[in-house]
């Protein structure tokens, strides 16, 4: 295991805390869970593409920040008229 | 082991000793606008993990991408913040704009 799988192995333990807030936690704080753990994942993406050397797969890294972000947008527009 | 090696190493333990910080930050504060800031926190986490990966790549497919998405996350982490605010605070009081006129009469 390089350093970069070892990074990403510790971010995807990172995702359980912002899972248990997701689930756990009221509505508002799990939309903040879900911003955090969509960077989170983006970060892991692009370290094991290259811990793994599978160089075009950060295709799916920026794919995902740019997705995740218009997501989390829609979430909170549509959070403000509890829908 | 190069120098360029030993640089990417220490940014990808910095981002990502920024990103385990700010996923403590999120379960350990407890008011909702308090961890807003971490959302924050966590975009430059990924910035300096992408910028790892261009040095040791250098300018190229998986470079220029990596550092693409952490400027990506970084230039619109403040706006999602800030929007999740407004939502959070129209949700709360009806109209992000209450109460700031009466503070403003009482500031003045």
């Amino acid at each position: 295991m390089n350093q970069w799988e070892l990074v990403a192995t510790v971010l995807g333990a990172g995702l359980i805390p912002c899972l248990l807030v997701c689930a756990l936690a009221s509505i508002a704080d799990g939309l903040i869970a879900l911003e955090v753990a969509s960077t989170l994942l983006s970060t892991i993406m692009i370290a094991l593409s290259e811990g793994l050397q599978r160089q075009p797969f950060i295709d799916l890294a920026l794919t995902f920040a740019l997705l995740s972000l218009l997501g989390a947008l829609a979430f909170a527009r549509l959070l403000e008229r509890d829908l | 082991m190069s120098a360029r090696h030993v640089a990417a190493t220490a940014l990808l333990a910095a981002g990502a000793s920024i990103e385990v910080l700010a996923v403590i930050g999120l379960a350990a504060l407890r008011d909702t606008f308090d961890r807003l800031h971490v959302v924050g926190l966590a975009t430059f986490g990924a910035l300096l993990v992408g910028v790892a990966v261009a040095v040791r790549e250098s300018f190229s497919l998986i470079g220029d991408k990596a550092l693409a998405t952490g400027v990506l996350l970084v230039v619109f982490g403040p706006v999602l913040v800030h929007t999740t605010a407004r939502s959070l605070r129209t949700r709360e009081r009806g109209d992000w704009r209450a109460d700031i006129e009466q503070h403003r009469e009482e500031d003045s």
